[in-house]
């Protein structure tokens, strides 16, 4: 006996720490694989990510309802998504703690506790979060469901007759705060009393009445009708997130069938214990299954990650994020891995602007006709995601406030948001959106300190005459007003006739002659050069001049010349593909690419870039 | 463990009950007792000083704009007991039993506000007193009005249309366009501010457009949506626009917004035959008819029109959008015999140079109030939108139509105005104070047709308007709450029975057909 006690602490130790193992890799895998603070941010996705203000009003506004109490410590929690350590770690945590609800229950209901079962909740949520969705409001509410039920079970261990009250207060108390879960709490009750107490009358009632009391207290207290008293469940947010709706489906489903499957299991085995059947069971069930749950659960873990891991997602959305964090350098990193994307070649493009680099290396990267200025894109909120900052780059305030306030009527009322409405309406001059905008803020969590910075200087200074950026965008706003219906060089003529130092103006101008391959506006901008301070004609102007010269047209320089390697290069470039390949552009591409597959030359001829190696 | 559980509640319990009794005990009750006087009256949020306010409103709470630790306001009158507000917050929030009793003893007298600030260097101070009117006339009960983010085409957030108990801080949802995904509800009209007799438009990506009318306890369903709407004051009929609003952006104006109507015309349901009529004059091909309105004895029709200057597919913008200007017009209706009249003018865009839109007559038929602009049909987007007034009493004695600018207008968009049913009280939208932000603005009307100076709706938290990112608009009087809301609507929208109408013209072309399948997300004004 003595042996056997240090032997069943060993054993209850490497069961502790595998256990934790999948937690600690659990965490780690959110801080520095998926990086939760890219699903705070958005970047056109999710779209149910939740608003969060402080104060009563909030407050009383969204505990008013059912659910509201949950939705509210969501909100409050997700907040803190933005901070890199601890929004894995409030996730974590909620995972963790769900697993723990679920072994409790299971341990309580029956002796096999199929402790691999109760991995599998964090494991869809692991899935779910790897696809750049929301899912941790929904996790809530499931959470506080199950601690419900175990309440519950904890409080009826001895059948009473009074268990009944039990239920129907705890039950009413759960869809008051809890919304949608009193589901799963009618239903794994239900089925605990029908199957393992073998209360069948009280089961059924549990089942059959739950529905009835949810809409009598919606009703009586929250003056809901038939549809509103169930509606909580079903949030609107599913419908633009379909992963949402799947998590919810497995996770309320996964307890009822567990228990379902376990009773089965029980009554299998009654007889049965010698057989097969009977002692894959018990593997199951039993404590060698509950050795490998941990291990079961990492490994499985790793395979949905795996099937779940889109690249492709997360780079949109790390992109985005860097963008509007004027992370150039990670901009230009991540992009580079997706030519072909309008919306990364959007980005590259700022980020090659703002690094001073678009006059020379736009054409190392992937380009488009349609990514400068995302055309034909203006009914997708991703674009006007990436937009809003790009106008107000430009100047173009009223096209950037066209993006947010979109951008707002699809996301939400996001900080990022406000901000930007807030800065556009000073620059604007109506400081009284501004200070409604920076009202809003200042009851966030994280940018409340800048909000009120604003405020106080609009008080003291309504014109803003001593802040930069104000000043410096009033300074490149458009005056000459247009109707705006789709993207032309007038967007960026009106903004040099304001301030013919816009320099992003200038360059944004050249880029879309370039990629539209109008040569002839090109050139007619070139006399503008003077009116920057660029020592030298940009290598990509200067294969464009070359290229228009070549068709025997003049260009004014404003008496600057094309520097001897660009002439050179130029030359080369018009053996190869008129000596060596006689103006096969099939056959030239190759070696084309692999030599000026950097250059406008390249992209003129094949409208492709990005291809040298 | 249960024990113990118990136990813990019942200390914790007798814990909080003791902190709070202390609390209450050792709070020491504040007074005002010297003071220094400043002559100037203390800035205040909202502005309700120099106004005339129903004696059946809210209490109008408000924030005391100027530095202290400590605020006092002390409101009082001819009769009643004065009201002490003691805060250590700027924020004055007025009680509200002894704010009705004061009120309603003093109909008619001044309204005073006497302001005091604490602050640390030199105590009390009491500035000037703030005086207000309280009229005699009630105003009514309810407004409805709809709530919305700032739209620019699509419309995916939250829309509703809520009711407001003028007299408390009470706002019920009608309908919210959560209930029947990405949607839009709008263009709610009651026939004589009864809240029995409404027409409610709501669009569904999967219902289509559709009109809830609530005729006294029966709601039902018409199988298309009305556009600007107006009830003839026997509730028979409601006369209605088809617009075609498509809308386009600024670069450089301050409202980013605007829309035309590409095409318009005029038709009129008949709510007993549920059927949809029009008229010659109320659809030309030429023309672009819209904002129709009903005069107070239902013998003429008021509506906006200009003559359509560009084809239906054309470039869009068209040219010379921005030039065109509206006339608001009439004409006679007999209601027995279902005829119409001849055309008359009003008045005419040319002689006034401005742009005539949202004719509303008051109950009394007295009055007739509009919307002048720079250009087009949609003034709540032109910034040069004001409201002005007609005196039809006197147009009828003279046979002109003088209009006169109305001294509550700013410098920014007044529209959406309508009136109560006593024609003592109207209500607008204005962004004079928050640009974007459209909200709701009362001002009394007395019998010489003078327009006092507005308030702006109360709100319980004085510093509500200052992060609402919501605008107001279409504000309407009811006299009482609507008769059906929310669920009972949502079931009828819902459902699958709806009034089949034959429509006698498409778009603003007259031709006979259905209503076009709306398959494209929903484009929104507001």
């Amino acid at each position: 006996m003595a042996r056997i006690k240090p032997l069943q602490k060993l054993r209850k130790l490497s069961l502790n720490i595998d256990k934790r193992t999948f937690f600690i890799l659990f965490y780690l895998y959110f801080w520095l694989v998926i990086d939760l603070r890219l699903i705070y941010h958005g970047g056109g996705m999710p779209l149910n990510f939740p608003v969060f203000y402080r104060g009563w009003a909030f407050f009383g506004g969204t505990v008013l309802y059912p659910g509201g109490l949950v939705e509210y410590v969501s909100a409050f929690l997700a907040q803190f998504f933005c901070i890199r350590l601890v929004g894995p770690l409030i996730v974590t945590i909620q995972a963790w703690l769900i697993w723990l609800c679920c072994s409790s229950i299971l341990k309580a209901s029956s002796e096999r506790r199929l402790k691999w079962v109760c991995f599998v909740p964090p494991i869809v949520l692991l899935g779910s979060y790897t696809r750049y969705s929301y899912p941790f409001g929904v996790a809530m509410a499931f959470l506080v469901a199950l601690g419900f039920v175990r309440l519950y079970m904890f409080l009826t261990s001895k059948k009473r007759p009074t268990d009944i009250l039990v239920f129907l207060c705890l039950l009413m108390i759960l869809y008051v705060i809890g919304g949608g879960g009193y589901l799963l709490f009618a239903g794994v009750c239900g089925i605990y009393e029908l199957l393992f107490k073998r209360r069948l009358i009280l089961g059924l009632v549990f089942l059959l009445a739950s529905p009835v009391v949810v809409h009598i207290e919606g009703v009586v207290f929250f003056d809901f009708g038939v549809i509103h008293a169930f509606d909580n469940f079903m949030s609107r947010s599913y419908e633009d997130d379909k992963d949402v709706l799947v998590v919810v489906y497995l996770l309320y489903s996964l307890l009822p069938a567990t228990l379902v499957g376990l009773w089965i299991g029980e009554l299998l085995l009654k007889g049965k214990g010698s057989g097969r059947l009977g002692q894959f069971l018990l593997s199951c069930g039993g404590k060698a299954g509950g050795k490998l749950s941990p291990l079961l659960g990492i490994v499985a873990g790793v395979v949905v990650a795996y099937f779940c891991h889109s690249a492709g997602i997360k780079a949109q959305i790390a992109v985005n994020y860097y963008s509007c964090n004027r992370m150039w350098h990670e901009v230009l990193e991540t992009s580079a891995r997706y030519p072909h994307s309008k919306l990364m070649n959007h980005a590259v493009n700022r980020a090659l602007y703002h690094t001073g680099r678009l006059t020379k290396d736009m054409f190392v990267y992937g380009q488009s006709s349609g990514a400068l200025m995302l055309s034909g894109e203006t009914e997708s909120p991703s674009a006007w995601w990436r937009l809003f900052d790009t106008y107000i780059d430009l100047g173009h305030m009223n096209l950037a406030e066209s993006m947010l306030v979109l951008s707002i009527d699809a996301y939400g009322e996001r900080p990022l948001f406000l901000k930007r409405l807030a800065l556009i309406n000073m620059v604007k001059g109506d400081t009284g959106a501004a200070r409604v905008y920076l009202g809003a803020l200042s009851r966030t969590l994280f940018d409340s300190d800048w909000a009120r910075s604003y405020l106080e200087k609009i008080e003291s200074d309504p014109n803003l005459s001593t802040d930069e950026q104000v000043q410096h965008l009033r300074s490149i706003m458009p005056e000459i007003d247009r109707d705006f219906e789709s993207l032309s060089d007038s967007i960026f003529l009106d903004l040099l006739d304001k301030n013919k130092g816009n320099r992003i103006a200038f360059e944004y101008l050249a880029a879309y002659y370039l990629l539209t391959n109008r040569l002839d506006k090109f050139a007619g901008i070139m006399g503008r050069l003077n009116d920057f301070n660029y020592i030298r004609i940009p290598r990509v102007y200067e294969e464009a001049i070359l290229l228009y010269r070549f068709t025997g047209k003049k260009v004014e320089l404003g008496g600057r010349a094309i520097s001897w390697e660009s002439q050179e290069r130029f030359r080369n470039f018009c053996n190869v593909y008129l000596r060596q390949y006689g103006g096969n552009k099939r056959e030239a591409f190759d070696k084309l690419a692999s030599d000026y597959g950097d250059s406008y030359l390249f992209y003129a001829l094949y409208r492709r870039s990005g291809l040298k190696k | 463990m249960k024990k113990r559980i118990i136990t813990f509640g019942f200390v914790l319990f007798a814990v909080l009950l003791t902190g709070a009794l202390v609390y209450g005990l050792c709070r020491r009750v504040v007074t005002v007792d010297d003071y220094s006087t400043i002559d100037r009256p203390a800035k205040i949020y909202p502005d309700y000083s120099s106004t005339v306010i129903p004696p059946n409103i809210a209490p109008l709470n408000f924030m005391v704009q100027e530095k202290g630790s400590y605020y006092c306001a002390r409101i009082y009158s001819e009769r009643g007991e004065p009201i002490e507000v003691f805060s250590r917050s700027p924020k004055i929030l007025i009680p509200i039993d002894p704010w009705y009793e004061l009120l309603d003893k003093n109909k008619g007298e001044e309204l005073h506000f006497d302001i005091f600030v604490r602050t640390d260097s030199q105590g009390w101070i009491r500035f000037g007193t703030i005086t207000n009117s309280i009229a005699n006339e009630d105003i009514d009960g309810y407004l409805v009005y709809r709530r919305m983010h700032p739209i620019h085409t699509l419309t995916k957030g939250r829309v509703g249309i809520y009711q407001r108990d003028l007299s408390n801080f009470d706002e019920l949802v009608v309908f919210d366009n959560r209930d029947y995904m990405t949607s839009c509800v709008n263009c709610h009209t009651f026939c004589q501010n009864r809240p029995d007799k409404v027409l409610l438009g709501v669009r569904s990506d999967i219902q289509g457009a559709k009109t809830l009318l609530i005729n006294r306890k029966v709601v039902s369903k018409i199988g298309t949506k009305l556009g600007y709407t107006a009830w003839h004051p026997s509730g028979k009929l409601a006369v209605y626009s088809i617009n075609n609003l498509p809308m386009f952006f600024h670069t450089a104006r301050n409202e980013v917004r605007d829309t035309f109507d590409l095409n318009s015309a005029l038709a009129y349901f008949v709510v007993d035959s549920q059927t949809i009529k029009t008229a010659p004059e109320l659809s030309r091909e030429s023309q672009l008819e819209t904002w129709p309105v009903w005069s107070a004895d239902g013998r003429h029709l008021y509506f906006c029109r200009t003559p359509m200057i560009w084809p239906v597919e054309g470039k869009f913008p068209p040219k010379g959008y921005d030039k065109v200007k509206y006339d608001l017009v009439r004409i006679s209706y007999d209601l027995e015999r279902d005829k119409w009249g001849e055309l008359e003018k009003v008045l005419s865009a040319k002689d006034t140079g401005l742009s005539i839109a949202m004719p509303r007559l008051s109950p009394d038929g007295r009055w007739l109030t509009f919307c002048m602009c720079d250009y087009g049909y949609f003034p709540p987007w032109q910034q040069s939108s004001d409201l002005y007034v007609v005196d039809l009493k006197t147009a009828q004695e003279t046979g002109r139509y003088e209009y006169n600018r109305l001294d509550v207008n700013s410098d920014q968009s007044e529209a959406w105005h309508s009136w109560s049913s006593n024609s003592r009280w109207i209500v607008f939208s204005s962004k004079r104070e928050h640009g974007v932000f459209t909200r709701c603005y009362f001002s009394y009307v007395d019998e010489t047709g003078r327009v006092y100076k507005p308030l702006v709706l109360p709100q319980k938290d004085p510093a509500f308007y200052g992060r609402c990112l919501e605008t107001f608009n279409t504000p309407e009087f009811v006299i009482g709450p609507v008769m059906a809301t929310g669920e009972r609507l949502l079931r009828i929208f819902r459902g699958s029975d709806e009034v089949i109408v034959d429509m006698p013209i498409t778009m603003a072309t007259p031709k006979a057909g259905t209503m076009p399948s709306y398959g494209e997300p929903w484009v929104e004004r507001e």
